[in-house]
């Protein structure tokens, strides 16, 4: 039984709520993960207030579901045990901005829509994943391991040093921001790794199953100067993977992905359906788009000097494919692009996903790009068996790293209020996930029902989580029923 | 008391004869020092043991069923790739089983997705080779050429290549290790099947358990293999040429190039580091110290004083250096458009390109680490910590102002900073201090001073790479976290409850300020009354802490 | 305080410090890394490829030289494998020297030395030889009666000249060939030669082992008939003689090689002189995919020698200067501007070429005494044969010729195994 009288002791009466409006509005999100009430819900004010109300909970057993964001669509926040949401939304403070460094340090609650917006006025930008919520907390996205959009840079992982508040309720500062002081120190935190172990590992894609993570540092980029957004039109999936393995190890393109007709119209639509339709019939099959950008030093030579490789790649050895700044038929497509690339989605209207039928699901894992049609096919040839057309199926293809690899997203559209539905397309969403597995799809986030199919096929990974986990969360307080817990 | 007989039996059956011995012959060429990284300091005299025995394993599974057998007898074992990385990679305990890996030397390499799966015995140079051919580069760790790529990857592993290529933790994919306990865990996309392409984990990432800041000193299990990420390079050929020591790769200049610039002050060369990173060219940016070029010149150690005595604080204050290496990635015009870039901030600041010559002598093969040693014989870096450039410009100066008060018995340097360049393209920077002795002069400074300066980053709060099992464990972890390291002894509880695992790491540095006398002045911080070691290993240790007072008895009694 | 120190091999001491600073960086073991040619051929170490344990590499044999001279170890059959299992190649010497200024290869021979110092060696086969030495002038306890029966009758053998040809115990009387192949060289470049007029071994085995005292005997023998009749160039075809001559007479003789009253060469320079003032021509083709194996006694160890003796104090440093012996004056462009004079032969080089090269595991004294080692080491070097397609093995050294021949015939490799003055002959038409 949770007293909400204690809880008033630690956060302050106005910050803490059993209403079941309030209760109602955590129970649940766009994905198909069922719903489940939480109990309480608390919105803590700094890292002390998070670390009281963490011991509170292991003295009282009371299962804790962190979330930090407004909007959610992949079912991690929703409480399996009951238990008190801890909302971060009012730790929502940008710390600092340092541009000799190349940082910010920003709290949890801190979202898209607040930080590019404060960034651009300095000039500075944040990798990206495709299209955040400018209601979602960034901190949350990086932590979860969301696939930015640009390919470019020898490393991944913009999140920097943090701090998280073990689930026992130890502050601990993790990486170079753990020396004593920070940030009055000579450290500045740049470093996520250490102190002594990599802490910083075991709480990404925790799901919030490891400890509340409350702030941290993270990679800013300058602007670009100039940017030029070539659209190639893609019939052949394989043959564009191909090209893609040949291109992107020589470094050319910022942003890089492809979208197919049905993802791409759902995202550039002015309305829907007239709009949406128009542009799903008249789309190419695919859209391979690629951003060449000049940075702040002689950008129109950085330019020429990849567009001139990207078009002799193309000349020599890749024929079939026509790359232009203009894709035929969406005068103007360019400039509507790289906007929607360099800016979170906006808040108060329908998610880009969402627009269409009121809801979505999807599907997204990492893979071998020569995989990808493979990837196509099976759920192609698994959606028709749950009466969802084939041509409604939107799908991104993120490539990674010089292609090393790439994330590969389905998404099905569906009427979220109709229960129906729902349930049809979570039967799809398991069926074609359980075919991915056996394809060899890596679901890396496993949210939801994926957890334990994926878990299964990874007993002694498992084992030692398990044992991990038991060291920062001795009660299994942290969001307990999610991942493998 | 040699290794238990059943063990040992057990052992041989495991690997056969001509891979196990107890051989005191066998052994003692296993010995840490007295020479080699960090040796002739006191921690090597006083925690290095050789081994009781020496092992050398073939596959994983025969590791498993090795450190199985560890765990049923109580025998103490250590993981060991080269031994490159002094006393800390050596046996602590009398009596322990060395696990030598470089029998593990399987390599497979996939081209189209940028990564090699190696095996323990894996060296650097040879990747590097591998990587080359097929247009791909990794960075070789700073410890050089030699070391075994899975025991630099999980400890340290960069180079000036790591202005581009950045932090090693992200180059590590699937990977397999031996729990202390001997189980297996695989991890990345290597948890769910066969694949070794990726290493993001299933929910929580366990390569957490792989590594850290800087690392686990071995004693948290054994990585049996590991694919590593290989980084896009340029297509034309680097060919080796010159007959040792003057050897060289002669790089395709319009493609791959060094260019040293003098910079006006301090403050011009770390702006140059920052605007570069700005720019986003290059694939290496440093300073270098002055007494590297002494070395890179001197063919012997007398030419090296002959060289480094005629300078002075202020030479050394005022030789600001910065080395450029432009990799044309993407094509000739890329180079070009790099040097333009690199050429307008050089302009802005006022440097001056010298003539560099068309050849990489260390680090795209090399990492000339070796050559640290010629002028005094012993060497260790008090510090290689990446941070961010800010602290990484600063960090340098505190220590030289600290070794003053520790010359000799440390090298006289004329106040040399280190060595400090750009990492990440600017989103880190990383320092590094090294010093050097001659081990044959007292060196209770040296020792002093390393133990210092642990101090010295915990008053500045810096950062710092000599954390966790570098320190005593008990003087930083307090200060760090906070109280890291009640964490990590959780996890080496957890994961090693009878501490066979490389014992007593972590705890090794903390063993070595109880035993030896002289540091006994330094410890200003409070340990528990006993380490939280199980009773074999505490009973152990008291032994061998005696044994070791046994042995300065005699010189106190001549001192009286 | 400055210790006295000097190079000489008869006292482990001089070379304490250098044992007790190897740093176990392998350069010794692994090819000098700018050339690493991958994952394949990594190594020149021989004896630690055959044994795996870190104490067959001279990083761990430093270890073990500085526990025996600190006189921690006593000599058990172990210790005496570890010192012994080991051709002396050199290559450990250049690959540490490739950073630091540490001698290797005169601790692991100053560590032989103490074992015949300490009645623990040479091996029961080094005895053995220094038995038939001793007897009958040669290694292999043949009649000295037979030593100059290689001397064919085509061939011009002069009774006194400029050039004193040193034939050695292998060409004598088991590789007759390749004196004979000198000889018809030397001839049909108008070189006139004499023989020694009493020739004995030159005691490589021996010095090689650590008896120095009987190898000085022989050096100083040997030095003094060159002198009487008169040469002023002794010239080998075998390179372990090569090496004997040059660097170890005066380094037995406490002298500089410049000092010798004579100079030394070997064929593959004599040739390379000869073909370049016109007075060798080889014109007949032949016709063959060919590679070089880089015999280590006319590469890695043949820097002249100069004997020094000092002081070594502040840091370590040594008074006066020394500059040391790296291997940068081996033979390694004579032999190959040579071969690549001949016509018809496509020459490829080996993955692991001149100060790199992989020893062929049989020289010094190892063959005799570890003939599994000999044996793994020439059959890992013909891999590399293999590897890189070629069809004839050349090399300028009797030991590695019969030890690749040994291994090709074991093995089936289809390799052909030929010495470098065969070579030279076939193309003379002689």
């Amino acid at each position: 039984m949770i007293s909400k009288d204690e809880l008033a002791k630690i956060v302050g009466k106005e910050n803490v709520s059993d209403a079941p409006a309030d209760l109602l509005n955590y129970s649940g999100d766009h994905s198909l993960v069922p719903p489940g009430m939480p109990e309480c819900v608390v919105w803590p004010k700094d890292s002390e207030k998070v670390s009281e109300l963490l011991k509170w909970s292991n003295k009282n057993n009371v299962p804790v579901v962190p979330v930090s964001s407004k909007e959610h669509f992949n079912g991690g926040a929703v409480p399996r045990q009951g238990g008190i949401v801890m909302d971060l939304s009012r730790m929502n403070k940008i710390l600092e901005i340092d541009e000799d460094i190349k940082k910010t340090r920003l709290e949890a609650g801190v979202t898209w829509g607040q930080l590019t917006s404060e960034l651009a006025q300095k000039g500075l930008r944040v990798p990206m994943p495709l299209l955040p919520h400018a209601d979602r907390s960034v901190l949350s996205d990086f932590l979860d391991r969301e696939v930015p959009t640009n390919t470019v840079y020898d490393y991944g992982e913009p999140m920097q040093a943090f701090e998280v508040v073990w689930p026992t309720g130890d502050v601990f500062r993790l990486g170079s921001a753990s020396v004593n002081g920070y940030p009055d120190s000579g450290s500045h935190g740049g470093n996520p790794s250490g102190p002594g172990i990599d802490f910083y590992r075991f709480v990404q894609g925790a799901q919030g199953t490891m400890g509340v993570v409350t702030w941290t540092n993270l990679k800013v980029m300058f602007a670009t100067k100039k940017d030029k957004v070539f659209f190639v039109p893609v019939d052949d999936l394989a043959y564009a993977q191909e090209f893609l393995y040949r291109l992107l190890p020589r470094r050319v393109g910022q942003e890089v992905l492809l979208l197919n007709r049905t993802d791409l119209a759902a995202i550039v639509a002015e309305n829907f359906p007239a709009d949406f339709e128009r542009l799903r019939a008249t789309l190419p099959p695919w859209t391979l788009i690629i951003v060449v950008s000049g940075l702040s030093r002689r950008p129109d030579e950085k330019i020429a000097y990849e567009v001139k490789l990207l078009r002799e790649i193309v000349r020599n050895e890749f024929r079939k494919l026509v790359p232009d700044e203009a894709l035929p038929g969406f005068p103007g497509l360019g400039g509507k692009i790289l906007s929607l690339l360099r800016n979170p989605w906006p808040a108060g209207v329908p998610y880009w996903k969402n627009r269409w039928q009121g809801g979505s699901q999807s599907l997204f894992f990492i893979a071998r790009p020569e995989k990808s049609q493979k990837f196509v096919e099976i759920v192609e040839s698994v959606a028709p068996k749950h009466g969802y057309p084939v041509a409604d199926i939107g799908s991104y293809i993120q490539p990674i790293e010089h292609n090393r690899a790439c994330q590969v997203e389905f998404t099905f559209f569906y009427d979220e209020k109709n229960p129906a539905a729902k349930s049809r397309i979570a039967a799809l969403y398991k069926d074609a996930a359980r075919a991915l597995l056996n394809e060899g799809a890596l679901f890396t986030r496993p949210y939801g029902d994926l957890a334990p199919m994926v878990y299964e096929r990874a007993a002694n990974y498992v084992m030692a989580l398990r044992r991990v986990k038991k060291i920062f969360d001795p009660n299994n307080i942290m969001n307990p029923g999610n991942l493998c817990f | 008391m040699a290794i238990v007989k059943e063990a040992y039996k057990a052992l041989e059956a495991i690997v056969g004869a001509k891979y196990l011995s107890d051989d005191p012959v066998i052994c003692e060429g296993y010995r840490s020092g007295p020479a080699g990284y960090e040796a002739g300091t006191g921690y090597e005299r006083v925690m290095t043991k050789i081994p009781g025995a020496v092992i050398m394993p073939r596959t994983t599974e025969e590791v498993q069923k090795i450190v199985k057998i560890c765990n049923r007898y109580t025998v103490p074992y250590v993981p060991y790739s080269t031994g490159f990385y002094g006393p800390r990679s050596h046996p602590h305990i009398e009596n322990a089983l060395l696990v030598d890996l470089k029998r593990m030397n399987d390599f497979e390499f996939d081209e189209k997705h940028w990564y090699a799966i190696v095996g323990s015995g894996v060296i650097y140079s040879q990747f590097q080779e591998e990587c080359l051919k097929r247009g791909g580069y990794v960075v070789i760790g700073g410890g050089g050429a030699q070391a075994s790529v899975i025991a630099n990857l999980i400890g340290d592993g960069w180079s000036p290549l790591s202005h581009r290529i950045g932090l090693p933790h992200r180059r590590i994919l699937g990977t397999e290790m031996v729990l202390p306990d001997g189980e297996i865990v695989k991890m990345g996309s290597l948890a769910v099947g066969d694949d070794w392409f990726w290493g993001d984990g299933i929910g929580p990432d366990l390569r957490g358990l792989l590594r850290g800041y800087t690392g686990l000193r071995g004693c948290l299990g054994i990585v049996t293999r590991m694919a590593v990420k290989v980084l896009p390079f340029q297509p034309e050929r680097l060919v080796p040429t010159g007959i040792a020591p003057n050897t060289a790769l002669a790089l395709p200049e319009k493609r791959v190039k060094w260019i040293n610039y003098i910079m006006p002050s301090k403050a011009a060369q770390v702006k140059a580091m920052y605007e570069i990173g700005k720019a986003e060219i290059g694939g290496a940016v440093t300073k270098v110290p002055l007494f590297w070029r002494a070395i890179a010149k001197a063919e012997c150690k007398e030419e090296f004083w002959d060289l480094w005595l005629k300078e002075t604080p202020e030479t050394v204050a005022n030789f600001h250096i910065v080395r450029v290496l432009l990799i044309g990635f993407t094509s000739e015009e890329q180079l070009t458009y790099d040097e333009n870039v690199l050429s307008d901030i050089m302009m802005e600041l006022g440097g001056q390109a010298r003539p560099t010559k068309p050849s990489d002598e260390s680090w795209i093969k090399n990492a000339d680490s070796a050559g640290m040693w010629l002028m005094c014989g012993s060497y260790v870096s008090v510090d290689y910590v990446i941070e961010t450039m800010r602290q990484a410009t600063e960090h340098g100066e505190v220590y030289a102002e600290l070794k003053k008060k520790y010359t000799p018995p440390l090298m006289p340097d004329h106040g040399d900073p280190g060595w400090f360049q750009s990492f990440e393209l600017g989103y880190q920077g990383y320092s590094e201090f090294l010093i050097y002795w001659d081990q044959d002069e007292d060196t209770t400074g040296v020792d002093h001073f390393y133990l210092e300066t642990s101090k010295m980053n915990i008053d500045h709060r810096f950062y710092t790479a000599l954390i966790g099992p570098h320190q005593p464990m008990y003087l930083t972890g307090p200060k760090y976290g906070p109280n890291y390291h009640e964490w990590m002894l959780r996890i080496k509880n957890e994961f090693d409850p009878s501490w066979v695992c490389h014992p007593p790491v972590p705890f090794a540095h903390d063993e070595f300020v109880e035993r030896a006398p002289w540091m006994h002045e330094l410890k200003t911080w409070k340990t528990p009354q006993d380490f939280p070691y199980p009773a074999w290993l505490k009973t152990q240790m008291a032994a061998e802490a005696k044994a070791f007072r046994a042995t300065l008895e005699p010189a106190a009694k001549a001192k009286k | 305080m400055p210790t006295k120190v000097n190079l000489e091999t008869i006292d482990l001491n001089n070379y304490r410090y250098d044992m007790s600073r190897c740093i176990k960086c392998k350069g010794c073991y692994w090819v000098e890394h700018t050339y690493m040619p991958g994952m394949k051929f990594a190594s020149r170490c021989p004896s630690n490829v055959w044994n795996d344990f870190d104490s067959y590499g001279a990083f761990g044999k430093m270890r073990i030289g500085t526990a025996l001279v600190e006189g921690k170890l006593s000599w058990t059959p172990t210790l005496l494998e570890v010192v012994y299992a080991d051709p002396l190649c050199g290559a450990c010497d250049v690959g540490c020297k490739r950073n630091l200024d540490l001698e290797i290869e005169l601790s692991l021979e100053a560590m032989r030395v103490k074992a015949v110092q300490d009645g623990a060696g040479p091996m029961p086969a080094h005895k053995k030889i220094a038995e038939n030495i001793a007897r009958t002038h040669n290694l292999f306890g043949a009649p000295h009666g037979s030593r100059r029966k290689w001397v064919s009758k085509d061939i011009q053998v002069a009774e006194k000249a400029d050039v004193l040809y040193f034939v050695g115990c292998t060409a004598s009387y088991t590789n007759n060939e390749i004196a004979q192949a000198t000889g018809r060289i030397l001839n049909a470049s108008r070189t006139p030669f004499m023989l020694m007029p009493d020739e004995w071994c030159c005691g490589n085995t021996l010095q090689s082992v650590g008896m120095l005292d009987e190898a000085r005997h022989l050096a100083k023998r040997n030095i003094e008939m060159v002198k009487a009749a008169g040469a002023k160039t002794v010239l080998l075809s075998c390179a372990e003689g090569y090496r004997m001559w040059k660097v170890e007479y005066p380094k037995l003789l406490n002298i500089a090689t410049a000092d010798l009253p004579f100079e030394v060469v070997h064929l593959a320079e004599f040739a390379d002189a000869a073909l370049k003032n016109g007075s060798l021509r080889p014109t007949k083709p032949v016709n063959a995919r060919l590679t070089y194996h880089d015999s280590c006694s006319i590469s890695r160890l043949a820097d002249p020698w100069t004997p020094w003796s000092g002081e070594r104090g502040w840091m370590g440093t040594v008074s006066p200067k020394l500059k040391r012996r790296r291997g940068t004056q081996g033979l390694y462009a004579q032999p190959r501007n040579v071969i690549k004079a001949i016509p018809g032969v496509e020459f490829i080089e080996m993955i692991r070429t001149r100060e790199n090269a992989f020893c062929c595991g049989a020289g010094r004294g190892t063959k005799e005494a570890f003939p599994t080692l000999a044996s793994s080491s020439a059959k890992h070097r013909l891999e590399e044969v293999k590897e890189i397609g070629a069809e004839v093995l050349v090399s300028a050294c009797p030991w590695c010729k019969n030890n690749f021949a040994q291994a090709v015939q074991e093995d089936g490799h289809g390799v052909k195994v030929m010495d470098f003055s065969e070579l030279i002959a076939a193309s003379l038409g002689a």
